[in-house]
This record gives C-alpha cells, structure tokens and sequence, in this order.
C-alpha cells in the first residue's frame, strides 16, 4: 500500500471491531455487551484515522493547516468582540485607504504616466538649458542634428504640445481643442499602433508636399466622428487648414502630456500653416524650420538597453558642442539636459508631485499612528483576555504558540481592513480625478491612476507590516504572564514593561498628532490668508473674454484694426467704465514664459542672466485692472507700431537698477536681443502667477508694438455682472458674428478656478493631518482610560484609606500629563522640520506661524487631559468595596 | 504499560521506535492483521504490553510508508475479511538492526541499574 486511503482505513478498522466483539462473544459475553466494550477498548475512531492519516501529510502541509485552524480559531474569538474588531477594521481602513490613494497617484505619475505607451516611466525628455536654469525647447535644425547624431537612444522624437489652442470646424460648430506637432518618428519611438489605418512615417516630415495629413485621437474619433469606419482619407479643419486623415491612434493613447487628452497629431512642417500664436503669420517652414532661434520642439526617447544616463549625457553634451559655432554668443553657454520624464516641465505633474510629495510623508504619519492604535487595542485586549491565556498556557500551550495565534488574529484582521481600505481608496481616487476634472476642464483628462495589482500589493504589505510589527510587541509581552497571579484573580499585576510600553505608545500618538495638527493648521491659516491677500489689482466686476483671431483667418493688418473696432466698440455706448487688451491675465496661475533683459550701463556679471517675465498690454490697461503707476505714464495712443519702441517696467524691476521708479524713466532695455527700448512708466508690484510669490522683475511692452493673435479682452462693467456678460458677447458679435469667442467670465471666477489646483492640495493636507489627529487622540484616550480602569482597584484602596477624589484625579492627571509633555517636546520638534515640506502650498504664512503651534498644543494637551480625568473622575465615584473587588 | 501516541516530543520518539520494533518482531512469523498484531503482543508479553488502536494503525502506516511491511486484504481462519500486514526485505534488515539497538540500549541500562551484577 502506498499513499492514504481512508475508505480501506475505515474498512480496516471495522474489520478490526468486528473480529474483536467475536472474541468477546466467544469468551461468554452477551452481544450488546460485547458491542460497547469493543468500541470502547478501541478508543476514538476520528482521532486514530487523523494520526494514521498524518502519517502521510507533508510536513509544511500540516503547518498549513495548523495555521488554518489558527485561523478559524481567531475568527471565533474575535467574533465574540465585535467592537474590538470593528475598532480595529476601520482603524486599518483609515490607514490604508489613505496611504493606497496616494500610492496609486504617485505611482501614476512617476511609474506610467502616459495610457498606452510600454515603460513610459522610463521615456527621457532633452530639453535646451540656460545658465540660469530655464528649460527651453529645441529649436528644428538642432533637434535634426541632435537625432542623426546622437548614438545613446534608440531613438528620438520631437513634439509640440498646445493646450486648447486650435479649434477644429468653422464657426459655432467649432470646437478648441489640444494639438500636437510631431515629429515623423513619433509614433514608432513611443511604440504606439495605430487603431485604424496608419501612424506618421518619417516621410510625412521630411518629404514635400506631404504634411497636410493628421492621425486623430481615438476619443475625437468616437466622440466627434462617430468611430466613422471611412474616416481614412477624409478631410478635417483645424483652425481653417484642411488635413487629410490617415489614420486613428491606439485607444489606450493619449499624448505625451500626462493626464491631458491631445486629439489631433499633426507633422511638425504644417506648423506655420496652421499657425502658432508665437510666429508671425506670414513665416513660412522653410524659414521656421531652418532658424535656430525658433524653439518649437520637446525631444523625447527611450535609451538604448544598457546605456547610462551619464553616458547619455556625455552623448549629448559632444553633439552640442560640436554645433557651439552655429549658435549665437547668448546661446553657447546653453547645454543639453536629459531629465526623466517626470522631471518635465511640461504638464500637470508639475504641481501634482510637490503636493504628493508633502502628502506621502502624512500618510506614513498616519499610517504610524494607525499601528499605535492597533498597537494599544491589542494590548488593551491581551489584557482583558489574561483568564483565556492563562488558562491555554496552564494546558501546556507553549509561549510561541500563544503569540502566534494572537498574531493571527490581528492577521484575520487585516484582511477586510486592507479591503475595505482598498473600496474608501476608489472613492477617493474618483474625487481626486473630479477636481483635477473640474481644474482642468473644459478640456478632459485622462489621469493614469488605478487601483492596480501593484497598489493592492502595496496595500497589502503596509497592512501586515502594521499588523506584525505592532501586534507583536504587545503579543509578545500579554504571552509573558505570570499564571498564577492572574488565575488567583489579581487584577492589580502591573508588570514593569507592559507600563512602559503603554506609557510609550502614548507620547508616540501625542507626538505624531502634534505634527500632523501643525500642519493641518498651517494649510488652513494659508488658505484662509488666501483669500484675504491682496493681489495688487482689482478684479470687481472686471469681466474677462479670450479671443483667438487666428484662427478666423485674420492678417496681422485686420486683427490690428480688429482691436482697435473692438476697444472703441467697447469703450462708447455705455456699460463699461474701462477696457483693455492683454496676453495674459494680471494672477495668471500658469508660469508664463520669460524673457532675457539687457539694462543699458548694467553689466552682466559673469554667469548672470537676467530674466523677467511679461505681458504684452493695450491701452487703458492699467485702469481697467486698478493697478497704480508709480512713475511716469501709461502706454496710450503715442505707443503706435511705428513709434519709438516703448516699455513700462514694475517697481521691483526699477528699484533694483535705478533705486527708484522716477529714476527708471527713460531708460534703455534691451529685450532677447532686439531694439532698445524706452521705459516710459513704473507700474506697482501685483501678484503676476501665484499669490504666495515674491516679488519679482516684471515688463509691459505695447500690443501695437508687439502683436499677439490670441488675447483677453478685459472691461470694467459698470452694471452688474451677468448682464455685462451679455454685453460683451453681444458687442464682439456685432463686430465679427463668425468670431467664436470661447469663456466670458468675470475675472474673480477664473481666479477662483485657478485656485482650485491649491483648494485641493489644502483639503488633502487638512484631510490628512484631521483624520490622523481624530485617530490619535482615540488611541490616547483609549489607552490613558484603560490604564486608569486597570488601577480601579488602587483607587479603591485609597479612597477606603481616606484620600479625597480630587488628589487621587490629580496624582492619575500628573502621570498623564507627563507623557504628554514628552510626546509634545518630541513632537514640536519634528513638526519645526517636517512643515519645511509644505513650503510652496502655504500661502502668506510663516512656517513657524506661532499660532498654529499653540492651537496644536492646546487641542493635544486638552485631549490627554480629558481622557485622563474624566475616566479617573469616574473611578473614584464607584463604591469602593467594589472597585477593591475589581477583576 | 499502555503505548500511546499522546505526550510531548521526546519520549514519543523513543516509544515510537519501540512499538515499531514489537510490531516488525510479531510480523516475523508471517503475515498478521491489525487486530491479530495487538493480541500477540499482550498475549507474548503476559498482558504487560496492551497496544491501543491509535496507536498500532498510525504506527502500521508509518511502517507501511517507509517500505517496512505492505499489506493486502485477505482471509482469517474464522472466514474475517482483514488486512494484512506482511514484512518486507527492507523490513527484515531493519528489525535486525532494531534488535541490536535494543540489546546494546538494555544491556547499558542493566549495567547502570545492576552495577554488581557484572562483577
């Protein structure tokens, strides 16, 4: 006989009960007799059939179900304390939820940032760098050198991005929507397929006459064709130029910009013909493409299996110096620089990795006080389960035996804890993705972020980690019993160490939760400081209109007469107190571009470059917007095209050459290079891009002396603000009925929008450092309570023995107090160099804002305080003849 | 004397060893069922040596998975179905060794508790 079979063991051991009761029978005994005495000599058939079967069972095998019967063991003993239980689930969930939200976000981020593209953590991006640091595009002709020589990719491919700057169709009908000018290689370096007819080849850049094609988004596809199957060959209209589609993209792709949908792809050499505000219309690519000033492209590859990114650098840094002669002086102390793809300055990643950054080490705090918690709880419950413990080790059950079932069952617990942590992490994930949603809209996002196998891993191993770690330590020490005192009844054991861990696991909460509050008031200061800071300008009833005249086939002549209609337009017939034309927005929330500045009689120090950022400005803008002039005059009708070329600069631009505004007047500035300029005026410092800024050089050229296609109108209503609205759609289509003029709004609103970015970030901080905060102060009460109800017995005592309550509250509160206080030492020291990590998303508020601090304290201490008294309080008014009797 | 699986580790071991060493030494004589197994080792040893059940099938596996004996269904005398249980080649080298074992470990235990005798 090899291996078990239990039918033949049954049968075997019948035959042996049978052959037995005959000898019985045969030696004189009735049958019924014989019966029972047989089955009875024999002994418990289950448990015989066990052994002979383990014979049998591999070894690991038997451990396995061993841990099993653990497991069910546990399930039993923590279903009859359900709260226990319940406590600890959601304590876990909390935890996990949290920290698998922000997981799965960075994970998105750094890991797969781009749908559709294979390792796109791994793409490189080659951008231009200044001495300053600046990052700035290639120009054509560089990234052409760069491609042919360059041995370290596999290779390499230039795209353009432009967020709603096109618009497909004509008229109402049409739509903005994100393009992407590309490079032939595109698609085959980013390994994308296309869904329906083909990608770009290289001859789509290279050959003449073969640009006007376009491959669409899969979304655009669906969405605006219908997934027409004939789409291939038919003709679409971007911005009024036709291109012929030859192809879908692959539905899983959505550009190189993470998080953003781009929905049509075109080859870079159409560029000129379909337009870009930055170059002037009448330009044609074979001028654009040949000069090296133009900065048009980003270069993105992957590198060649086993290379470096030093060698990849080295590769590039010959390939740059080897073109040094073709470059002006500026531009020779430029470099390459190859940045991982999260590194780009491109896309939402940006402002998205800072406040992750800050988040990850809150959640890990959290985290933290969630394993203190468990910690306690486990604790509290070896307490409370002395009899039970006692009693199996009193049966012979081995210390290890005993920790490892009491670490099963904070096991058993982990598992719906991780869970149900994993279904609050969904939820938060989709209200994550409905703010960015509601940031960015109305463009749609695709953001990489899913709670996948690698999360739910991650999830998975914080949770046991919390559950081994901290449920160990008081395992270990409820296994550590003295038998005999707890089965005579003693409630009063206090063994040394499980004191101090107690005492520990409590000034560890108050610590970590004097951090997290710290930071949670801090974020709530700053947003509050948000909205009170005053940005310079005054934006009441200020409405606001984005124009593209591009892409309505204006001239550089007929948009300037357009302007010149709209503001006269606009100014007479009432309504309006002020209008104006301007670039960008004064507060504008996105990193405009900058400029380098020469000063006349300023020598630039060596490695020194001066940059400034600027708006190209109409008349009246100053008024419109409220912003005071501190020198000179405004740009008005003297700032023609032809005229002397005019600039006004800020205050903080002209005290630092000139000492004061008056002194800046008439000046000379030179702006990349070109003409000198004339400073006519000093305008007052505003908030240019964020409201927490510092103050920083800033310049306003005229928009006659520096035409843009694509501005906002601003005007000052005079009425109230929806009828304004109106008014203004009403005036510009009158004007131009074809115009499509794509959000009018009052200019607080698109401030508010922009601020949508920072709510988010606060709220998560706040979420964070509240619920971490609410998680710790029930694990101080719970563990402060639970030491006072162990010493109800001593209360009793001394009570009997004539101490008044309050002296008993008092000598519980000091102890108390004591651990708080240690906690609350190490604790503000951590928070002192943890805050440094909010830096950017704080607004106008001091990282050591006293108030902040205080308030921390002050919760924390009132915290301990009444989880102190009120369960010491309560011990003292029971009958002391039963609180001695306690246990 | 009662041979039985419960107790810890150690002692186990050793009595394990022997109720296999006492069951190969009853197989000797040729083929035996289970229940045959236990009577002649209470009959051979005056009713000293009384073999439960839980003991004797879990030790008749362990013997029949390490090759010692194998078994077959048969035929008693009284026309009883029952199993049995026959040595092995392999099984007859191993109570040669058991039984030298024994001997040596008897011996030494004589001398330690029968110090004059030896003299």
């Amino acid at each position: 006989m090899a291996g078990w079979d239990d039918g033949d063991f049954q049968d075997e051991i019948r035959s042996h009960l049978a052959m037995a009761e005959r000898d019985r029978i045969e030696s004189g005994s009735d049958p019924e007799t014989a019966f029972y005495a047989t089955r009875k000599e024999f002994g418990n058939v289950t448990l015989t059939t066990e052994a002979a079967r383990r014979v049998w069972t591999p070894r690991w095998l038997e451990s396995v179900l061993d841990t099993l019967s653990d497991v069910r063991q546990a399930i039993r003993s923590l279903a009859k304390s359900p709260s226990f239980s319940l406590i600890v689930i959601s304590v876990l969930t909390i935890g996990i939820s949290l920290n698998a939200t922000v997981f799965a976000v960075l994970k998105g981020l750094l890991v797969t940032p781009l749908p559709g593209v294979a390792h796109s953590g791994d793409l490189r991006v080659v951008m231009r760098e200044t001495p300053g640091g600046r990052l700035l595009h290639l120009s054509y002709p560089d990234f052409k050198f760069l491609r042919d020589h360059d041995t370290a990719f596999s290779s390499l491919m230039g795209t353009m991005f432009r967020l709603e700057q096109y618009r497909i169709g004509r008229g109402a009908g049409s739509r903005p929507l994100s393009v992407e000018f590309v490079t032939g290689n595109y698609f085959q370096t980013l390994g994308v397929r296309a869904a329906l007819g083909r990608t770009f080849v290289f001859p789509d850049e290279t050959a003449p006459g073969r640009h006007p094609i376009a491959v669409l988004g899969h979304g655009l596809w669906q969405h605006d064709f219908a997934s027409d199957p004939a789409i291939v060959g038919r003709t679409i209209e971007i911005n009024r130029t036709p291109l012929t589609v030859v192809g879908v993209a692959d539905a899983a792709f959505h550009g190189t910009v993470p998080a953003y949908d781009v929905e049509v792809f075109i080859p870079i050499p159409m560029l000129t013909e379909v337009g870009a505000p930055e170059i002037s219309g009448d330009r044609s690519w074979n001028d654009v493409g040949a000069n090296r000033h133009d900065g048009l492209l980003v270069a993105h590859g992957f590198l060649k299996p086993g290379v470096t990114a030093a060698e990849a650098a080295n590769a590039t840094d010959a390939i740059w110096t080897a073109l040094a002669p073709e470059r002006g002086a500026d531009e020779q102390r430029e470099r390459l620089h190859i940045l991982r793809f999260w590194q780009s300055p491109i896309g939402p990643q940006t402002y998205l990795l800072p406040v992750l950054s800050t988040l990850s080490p809150m959640g890990s705090l959290v985290l933290l006080i969630v394993c203190a918690n468990i910690s306690g709880l486990v604790l509290a419950r070896g307490i409370s389960r002395r009899g039970d413990i006692a009693t199996r080790q009193a049966l012979g059950a081995s210390r290890s035996r005993i920790v490892r079932l009491l670490l099963v069952e904070t096991l058993v617990l982990v598992v719906p804890g991780t869970l149900v942590g994993l279904l609050a992490a969904q939820r938060f994930l989709a209200l994550f993705l409905f703010y960015v949603d509601r940031l960015a809209a109305p463009q749609r996002m695709f953001f990489p972020v899913e709670l996948d196998a690698i999360t739910l891993g991650f999830a998975a191993l914080i949770a046991i980690l919390c559950a081994v770690v901290f449920g160990l330590l008081p395992a270990l020490q409820t296994s550590r019993l003295n038998v005999a005192a707890v089965i005579k009844q003693d409630g009063s054991t206090r063994t040394g160490p499980r004191g101090r861990l107690r005492s520990l696991l409590v000034a560890a909460q108050v610590a970590v939760s004097l951090v997290l509050l710290v930071g949670a008031g801090l974020v709530g200061r700053g947003l509050e400081a948000a909205s009170r800071v005053d940005p310079g300008f005054d934006d009441r009833r200020v409405i606001v209109a984005g124009l593209d005249l591009q892409q309505h086939r204006y001239t550089e002549e007929s948009g300037r007469a357009f302007y010149r209609d709209l503001l006269e337009h606009m100014r007479s017939g009432g309504g309006f107190d002020a209008a104006t034309l301007a670039t960008y927005p004064p507060l504008a929330f996105i990193d405009t571009p900058t400029a380098r500045v020469t000063i006349d009689g300023h020598a630039a120090q060596r490695g020194e470059e001066l940059v400034a950022r600027f708006n190209q400005i109409g008349s009246d803008y100053f008024r419109t917007l409220g912003i005071r002039l501190a020198a000179g005059r405004p740009f008005d009708d003297r700032d023609s095209e032809t005229a002397m070329p005019s600039l006004i600069v800020n205050r903080t631009f002209a005290e630092r050459f000139w000492r004061t505004p008056t002194a800046a007047i008439g000046k000379r500035v030179h702006i990349d290079g070109s003409d000198w300029r004339i400073i006519v005026g000093v305008a007052e410092d505003v908030k240019y891009i964020r409201l927490n800024e510092p103050p920083q050089l800033y310049y306003y050229l005229p928009l006659p002396q520096a035409y843009r296609s694509a501005v906002n109108l601003y005007a000052r209503a005079n009425t109230n603000v929806s009828a304004a609205i109106a008014n203004v759609r009403a005036r510009i289509s009158t004007l131009d009925p074809d115009l499509a003029v794509d959000i009018v709004q009052p200019l607080s609103d698109a401030r508010d929008v922009a601020l949508i970015g920072y709510r988010t970030a606060a709220m998560m901080l706040f979420i964070f450092g509240a619920t971490g905060m609410l998680l710790a102060a029930m694990g101080t009460y719970g563990l402060v309570s639970y030491t006072v109800l162990q010493q109800t017995r001593e209360i009793g005592i001394r009570i009997a023995l004539g101490a008044t309550r309050v002296a008993v509250v008092r000598a519980f509160v000091g102890g108390g107090v004591r651990m708080a206080a240690i906690g609350a030492l190490v604790g503000f020291i951590a928070a002192v160099t943890l805050t440094r990590l909010l830096g950017d998303t704080l607004f106008g508020v001091s990282l050591t804002d006293p108030r902040s601090f205080v308030q921390a304290l002050a919760i924390v201490m009132g915290g301990v305080l009444l989880a102190t008294v009120v369960p010491a309080w309560r011990a003292t008014r029971t009958d002391p003849t039963i609180a001695i009797r306690h246990q | 004397m009662a041979l039985h699986s419960s107790g810890s580790d150690s002692p186990k071991d050793l009595l394990h060893g022997t109720l296999d060493m006492l069951i190969l030494r009853t197989l000797q004589w040729g083929p035996q069922h289970g229940y045959a197994i236990g009577q002649t080792i209470r009959a051979q040893s005056s009713d000293v040596l009384q073999v439960e059940a839980g003991s004797l099938y879990p030790a008749l596996q362990r013997l029949a998975k390490k090759g010692w004996v194998t078994a077959k269904w048969g035929m008693t005398e009284a026309n009883q179905r029952a199993k049995f249980y026959r040595l092995t080649p392999e099984g007859k080298k191993q109570l040669v060794r058991e039984e030298s074992r024994w001997t040596q470990l008897v011996n030494a235990i004589a001398r330690i508790m029968n110090p004059a005798s030896e003299k």
